[in-house]
């Protein structure tokens, strides 16, 4: 039989400073981790949603993303209209072509400036993609050098809100007229324009950077992979469009994952070090007590699992600080290059049951090795001996 | 009556005294290691303990009584010799076998008290009984019941930082009876308290001998808490007088 949990949880809130200070250091390294990984998700799930099961992306082989791939406009109403594409209808485009470009644009409250992705899109644009809406202003209007951008644009670029002006390049400016939102997904960190003013404004014309087909069901993409990248001539390869975001976040999101890891684990030791320090404390103060429970005849093991809950428990608590912390940076949005598109995203933490689950386990993890060797320590402590010197 | 028949009685009635001893510690000697040097504290030490007896074991400090009384709870081992308490060599029993003997055989009485004092005095005496297949229901019932006769049923839920000291040593008898042991051991239960509170602790030993029939055997330093005691055994340098 085990020495009641409520024995170790009393005991933590007797010496409140020790207790505080060590559960204080664990949290900061959960925050720090669950931050890491909060963000990592969020990143991969801003690039997931940005994808359609229904809608392959047709590139250049060999590119690994939009900028570096180039598709001739003679190429686009054959892809359009390759085995498994679906039929086009005025309120649901089958095809959007479109070119992508980064530009370099300064970055308000830091120094420098920063790339933002621009994507020329044809006028059906915003129809090929349904949950796009315009909740200021208005779409540009073709032919003119007008602009909309994505809602985590806003105010955070010079130039970029609504009523405001940029440079696209040198000596070519553009006027947003309208922001809009595309459900949390990367086109949200995009500057929408004419897919004719992007061509004409970089010398482009006759080429787009990727061709997005609407198929006629998710089933359909194997058909329409065999046809695209079975005609040799092309030299093009077709992706789902959710793989194709997967692969664009894996960079990013394993980078952050790993940062926050390593960061992570430096700091665990420390805290853990001060979990030792804590229960060996404990153990060293509680002397007579653990004499008394063996005396009474808990065993050592009970003595032992007893410690090791306390020390867990105490590991516990930090992490649930430590969670609830990452929880709140929800409400942060932060601004960062992905790597695959080397242009700045603005990405949500996204504190997932996993994430949640992983700090826990770690915090429970930091408490369980802090706590062995005090554990270790009260286990061995003879009765006689601790009760004469308790 | 026959040669025989005297033979037979005489067997019998030493048979029947046998079983009434509850402790038997044969040639036990306790040495320990301080300084590079070895110190003989029990040499070679013989004593019988009846059941239901109350026994003081006195002598002047560091003479062994402790020790002696540790090695009889199985909370020490013996350098040498046998320990047998109600038909069991507890010299010969590992760790946790010794730990569930003590559990289910000893109730200890300390000068000092030693309740947890983050637990209530209800959970303090509760505790023993976690080491029992009592139902959680069942344990509270029987640990009140053991602060009803230790005169604290109106204490349950005090903390020991909320008691008098004479308050925490009944606590802490009430614990030591909670899960009627055949023996309570006691070491110097009176030391840490003022005459009055003393008294009642001492009464309250006599009466759990003579009303429940316990056995006890108890330290102390104290002729007045002696005087309580049935047998009063005189230990000197290791050896009873």
């Amino acid at each position: 039989m085990m020495i009641p949990l409520r024995y170790n949880l009393r005991s933590l809130a007797v010496r409140k400073t020790t207790t505080f200070a060590t559960a204080f250091g664990i949290a900061l390294v959960v925050f720090v981790l669950a931050s890491a990984l909060m963000l990592s998700a969020g990143v991969r799930k801003t690039m997931r949603t940005s994808g359609h099961p229904d809608v392959a992306i047709v590139m250049r082989k060999g590119s690994d993303n939009e900028l570096s791939s180039t598709v001739e406009s003679a190429s686009i109403n054959v892809i359009a209209a390759a085995p498994g594409a679906k039929a086009s209808t005025p309120d649901l485009p089958s095809s959007s072509p479109e070119l992508v470009i980064v530009a370099a644009i300064e970055k308000l409250g830091a120094s420098g400036v920063t790339n933002v992705q621009l994507r020329g899109v044809p006028e059906h644009g915003m129809r090929f993609r349904p949950e796009m809406r315009i909740i200021a202003g208005r779409a540009p209007a073709p032919g003119q050098d007008e602009v909309m951008i994505g809602a985590r644009l806003r105010g955070r670029f010079r130039g970029l809100d609504l009523g405001q002006s940029f440079e696209i390049r040198k000596n070519r400016q553009a006027r947003v007229v309208g922001v809009f939102e595309a459900g949390g997904t990367s086109h949200d960190s995009e500057v929408w324009m004419d897919l004719d003013l992007l061509r004409t404004s970089f010398s482009r014309q006759g080429y787009v950077s990727s061709v997005r087909v609407r198929l006629s069901s998710p089933a359909a993409f194997d058909a329409f992979r065999a046809a695209i990248e079975g005609e040799k001539r092309f030299g093009f390869m077709a992706l789902r469009e959710a793989e194709f975001y997967e692969k664009q976040s894996e960079g990013t999101s394993i980078f952050i994952s790993a940062i926050g890891s390593i960061v992570s684990v430096f700091f665990a030791i420390g805290a853990m070090i001060g979990a030792m320090i804590t229960m060996y404390g404990a153990v060293a103060n509680r002397q007579r007590e653990i004499g008394t429970l063996r005396a009474i005849g808990f065993s050592r093991r009970a003595i032992l699992l007893s410690f090791l809950l306390e020390s867990t428990s105490l590991a516990l608590i930090g992490g649930a600080v430590g969670v609830a912390g990452a929880m709140a940076m929800g409400f942060v949005k932060i601004s960062m290059m992905n790597f695959q598109s080397w242009s700045e995203m603005v990405f949500t933490f996204d504190p997932t049951p996993q994430v949640i689950l992983t700090a826990f386990t770690f915090a429970a993890s930091m408490g369980l090795l802090g706590g062995f060797l005090p554990a270790i320590r009260a286990a061995r402590t003879s009765p006689v001996e601790a009760m004469r010197g308790g | 009556m026959t040669a025989a028949e005297t033979k037979a009685e005489t067997k019998a009635e030493s048979k029947a005294e046998a079983a009434e001893v509850l402790i038997s510690v044969r040639g036990v000697v306790k040495t320990y290691e301080r300084g590079g040097e070895t110190l003989r504290v029990l040499d070679g030490l013989d004593l019988d303990v009846k059941k239901g007896a109350f026994e003081a074991l006195m002598g002047p400090s560091g003479s062994g009584k402790s020790t002696l009384l540790n090695l009889i709870a199985g909370l020490d081992r013996p350098t040498a010799g046998t320990i047998t308490v109600g038909g069991k060599r507890i010299d010969e029993l590992g760790e946790s076998a010794l730990a569930k003997w003590r559990g289910d055989t000893i109730g200890f009485v300390f000068q000092s008290f030693n309740l947890l004092p983050v637990l209530t005095a209800l959970e303090n005496v509760t505790l023993p009984l976690l080491l029992t297949r009592v139902a959680a229901k069942e344990r509270e019932a029987r640990a009140t019941t053991a602060l009803r006769i230790v005169g604290l049923e109106d204490r349950l839920h005090h903390y020991p930082r909320q008691l008098s000291g004479g308050q925490e040593q009944r606590v802490a008898i009430a614990r030591a009876i909670v899960n009627d042991p055949a023996l309570i051991v006691a070491d110097e239960p009176t030391g840490d308290l003022d005459r009055k509170s003393a008294e009642d602790v001492l009464s309250l030993l006599e009466r759990l001998n003579k009303q429940l029939g316990k056995t006890i055997v108890m330290v102390t330093h104290d002729p007045a808490a002696a005087e309580r005691a049935s047998i009063v055994r005189r230990l000197d340098k290791g050896q009873l007088q």
